[in-house]
């Protein structure tokens, strides 16, 4: 007789049901902990036999690599591999929040272009049931402008990170378990795209239009992904003219005193 | 010498809003080209033989065929050096 696992978890993030099983708690429970409201029903989607491995965090930056059908992320502290027909793969990891990040960012990924979508650095809000992402590297004001808005009382997606994918042809915007400085948990659902702003701080609020190649070289600077492949350069431009063509993109400058920006979501 | 180059292999290109943008993956790195740079990467990668891609350039820019043949000498040496094509 087959010795079932000691632990079971499944998680839906982004519309992507990840299971993991495992023979040692550890991993499951580290999981369990960072992405609680994240659980899953468990059915269905990808299943990860999961198990604990020693590791250093070098090489810092995964490596994600597809032949076939076959996908493989790797860093110094975890190794997964996952078929993509059968949904079935392994997973090694250090039991630790960064590392378990860490492999669930570059598969998110890796699986969200693939479907025609990103993630991004952005920090994303919800106005009147729509979603806005507004795009900025490092510095550009994402949790400011985060929690400027849930000052005000809008709800914040992520100051951070955030994933969008099509469905059914429009564009939505997925809960996001990855945050920077408001450092919050998340929380599942999913919002229609509204509009995406390039973001950039400034004395006074101003909303100007923004021309294509402009949108798309910050969306490209934005966008988080692992894979180096000519495949994955591909996919993302294709992804980026499709989103160009369907999402309404505008310049906003803000200043870090003043929420008034949200009146311009509408 | 753009007779004898071809864009690297490797490399995803597409024209998006007007501009044509170059993504090199494995070198996390995004390259856009305007107006003339577009045209001569269009006929690169089209396979084009330099006449082609210089006559091109005359009929679209308004040009005199020496002035084209020019810009796109000096684009192609800027490509090899950059990395984005190499010689056949």
């Amino acid at each position: 007789m087959k010795k079932a696992p000691a632990a079971f978890l499944g998680l839906e993030v982004a519309g992507y049901r990840l299971n993991f099983k495992s023979d040692s708690e550890g991993i499951i429970s580290v999981l369990g902990c960072r992405y609680a409201r994240f659980r899953g029903r468990g059915e269905g989607g990808y299943v990860f036999e999961a198990g604990q491995a020693k590791g250093s965090q070098s090489p810092f930056k995964p490596a994600v690599s597809l032949k076939g059908s076959g996908l493989k992320l790797e860093r110094g502290d975890f190794a997964a591999s996952l078929d993509l027909g059968s949904g079935r793969g392994t997973l090694a990891a250090a039991a630790n929040e960064q590392c378990l990040d860490a492999f669930l960012r570059s598969l998110l990924s890796f699986l969200l272009i693939r479907d025609g979508g990103f993630m991004l650095h952005s920090a994303g809000l919800v106005k009147k049931g729509k979603a806005y992402l507004f795009l900025g590297k490092s510095g550009a004001g994402k949790s400011t402008l985060s929690k400027l808005a849930a000052e005000a009382g809008a709800e914040v997606i992520s100051d951070e990170i955030n994933l969008v994918r099509p469905v059914k042809g429009r564009y939505r915007v997925y809960g996001s378990p990855f945050w920077g400085e408001m450092r919050a948990d998340g929380r599942p659902g999913s919002w229609p795209l509204g509009g995406i702003f390039l973001l950039k701080k400034a004395k006074a609020v101003r909303l100007t239009p923004c021309p294509g190649s402009e949108a798309l070289k910050l969306l490209l600077r934005c966008l988080v992904t692992f894979d180096r492949s000519p495949g994955a350069g591909t996919a993302v431009l294709a992804n980026a003219a499709r989103l160009l063509a369907k999402a309404k993109f505008s310049r906003l400058e803000f200043a870090k005193e003043s929420a008034d920006f949200l009146g311009f979501l509408k | 010498m753009t007779m004898k180059s071809k864009i690297k292999k490797d490399l995803a290109y597409r024209r998006i809003a007007g501009e044509m943008f170059v993504v090199d993956a494995a070198e996390s790195a995004l390259h856009e080209l305007n107006g003339t740079a577009a045209l001569i990467w269009e006929g690169l990668a089209a396979g084009k033989p330099a006449e082609s891609i210089a006559a091109a350039l005359t009929a679209e820019f308004e040009i005199d065929a020496a002035s084209a043949r020019a810009d796109l000498d000096a684009f192609t040496a800027e490509l090899l050096k950059a990395g984005l094509i190499e010689k056949r």
